[in-house]
């Protein structure tokens, strides 16, 4: 017996499939932001000749680094609230559990960012910092206004790749029961009877999507001068 | 103007700078040359404080650079220094990179800056290339701009770390003309370099270094006509022979 494909349902659940897409940008948006900036951070502390502050950083990235988002995520989902409820005495009707997971996640990508940016403040020639200082910068004016443009400017294709891989790690936090496109998707399938159609759709959908953002970076990338 | 009293410095067990001492009045030219890794640009790094060390002092117009207590960044200012490597600023434009630090560190408005930055700018010969990037200037040009951009800060005195060493021969006397020209106009400089035709046309002294220790430090006409140690002497037999 063969399978018989009924693709009927998919056009009626459209409007709910775009609320949970909202969902995972709004995700990948904040997770883009938080890991650059907290990032940035971390990769400079890394860098930093304060050696706490280097110590501090390192571990944070290889202790994110080495631990499946699954996991992070469900940490955050479960645990941590309670943790902040028993610690604050928030009132138990207040639910952080879903805003938990969303910081969860962007703390753990914004290891990844780290590492990225690192690798970019590093590419920029050492003699840039010591223009800066030699015009009588102080060390935050020759990161502001010298080495991280150029960082950045050299990792611009790297953090949007990153950008397209967190955009699929979003999927994830259907462990927290947020409904994101993947768990929006996976709902109407499981209501509908027509899981395996639902499935298929979404992961065309991911896979234009980030196919055609990564073609973007490839053509970016060509145009950048060497 | 600086003076360097006794300045050693080490990277762990190795010993760059032993016991330097020298000194720079106003309007000198000093010219700091030797064989690589004799330490002279650690030595001029030292003068504004982009290389720490160890022991001794650096006194800058009143001020020691070694001093903890002294704002580094503000010395930094009215020192200007000139790089092997021109280190301009790539993502930004010729003007831009000239009015960059008299904005941030002098907090001049931008039409002050930019109207000094052009007035340089013309000084060197390269007004034409206000609107255009490092990148595409030519070696020779790119350090113009940052010989420039140095004076726009006005500074009380100028440090060369190999200026030409970087560049394509046909290039070299251009930079060379716009150090002379500003020597003769009384800036104070100090000069690493290897060019000792620039030397011998208006430096008042040269420093010979030779594995971190200052070796000489004569009256320009006394070092080249009598050099006093052999190992200057080997330095100017072969410097000089082509």
């Amino acid at each position: 017996m063969t399978y018989e494909f009924d693709w009927s349902s998919i056009p009626g659940a459209l409007p709910f499939l775009w609320e949970g897409m909202k969902v995972s940008l709004e995700i990948t948006a904040q997770a883009i932001v938080v890991g650059i900036v907290w990032g940035t951070l971390l990769a400079m502390m890394r860098l930093s000749s304060i050696k706490p502050l280097s110590w501090f950083a390192a571990g944070y990235v290889n202790l994110f680094r080495a631990v499946p988002l699954v996991m992070v995520l469900l940490w955050f989902f479960l645990i941590v609230p309670k943790f902040i409820e028993t610690l604050f005495n928030f009132p138990p009707g207040a639910d952080l559990r879903l805003s938990s997971a969303m910081m969860g996640f962007a703390l753990f990508e914004s290891a990844y960012y780290s590492e990225i940016i690192r690798a970019g403040i590093q590419s920029v020639p050492k003699g840039q910092i010591s223009a800066s200082y030699a015009l009588g910068m102080t060390y935050a004016q020759a990161m502001r206004l010298v080495v991280l443009p150029q960082a950045f400017r050299n990792m611009v294709p790297l953090l949007l790749t990153q950008a397209i891989i967190l955009f699929q790690d979003t999927s994830l936090v259907y462990v927290s029961a947020l409904a994101d496109f993947f768990g929006a998707a996976y709902k109407v399938g499981d209501r509908d009877g027509r899981l395996v159609e639902m499935l298929l759709f979404a992961g065309a959908v991911y896979f234009v999507i980030c196919f055609s953002v990564s073609r973007l970076v490839k053509r970016f990338q060509n145009k950048q001068p060497a | 103007m600086i003076k360097i009293e006794n300045v050693s410095k080490h990277y762990g067990s190795f010993q760059v700078l032993t016991d330097c001492s020298t000194s720079v009045s106003k309007g000198e030219v000093i010219v700091v040359c030797g064989p690589s890794g004799s330490g002279k640009s650690t030595l001029i790094k030292c003068v504004n404080g982009l290389e720490p060390f160890q022991s001794g002092e650096i006194i800058v117009n009143g001020i020691s650079v070694g001093d903890p207590k002294t704002d580094l960044p503000k010395l930094r200012s009215q020192v200007g220094m000139v790089f092997q490597n021109f280190e301009l600023f790539p993502h930004m434009s010729i003007t831009e990179n000239l009015a960059i630090a008299q904005v941030k560190v002098l907090g001049r408005s931008r039409e002050e800056a930019m109207d000094k930055g052009l007035k340089l700018l013309e000084r060197v010969g390269l007004k034409a290339q206000a609107a255009k990037f490092p990148g595409q200037l030519s070696g020779g040009q790119q350090q113009r701009v940052a010989i420039a951009r140095a004076l726009a800060m006005d500074p009380i005195c100028m440090l060369f770390d190999e200026p030409t060493s970087a560049l394509d021969p046909e290039m070299v006397n251009e930079v060379l003309d716009v150090m002379t020209e500003l020597a003769q106009e009384g800036m104070t400089m100090m000069c690493v370099t290897h060019e000792m035709g620039f030397a011998r046309r208006v430096a008042n002294r040269v420093i010979f270094m030779d594995q971190g220790r200052i070796v000489e430090d004569d009256a320009k006409e006394a070092f080249f006509a009598n050099p006093r140690s052999e190992r200057a002497q080997q330095f100017l037999a072969k410097i000089l022979h082509h």
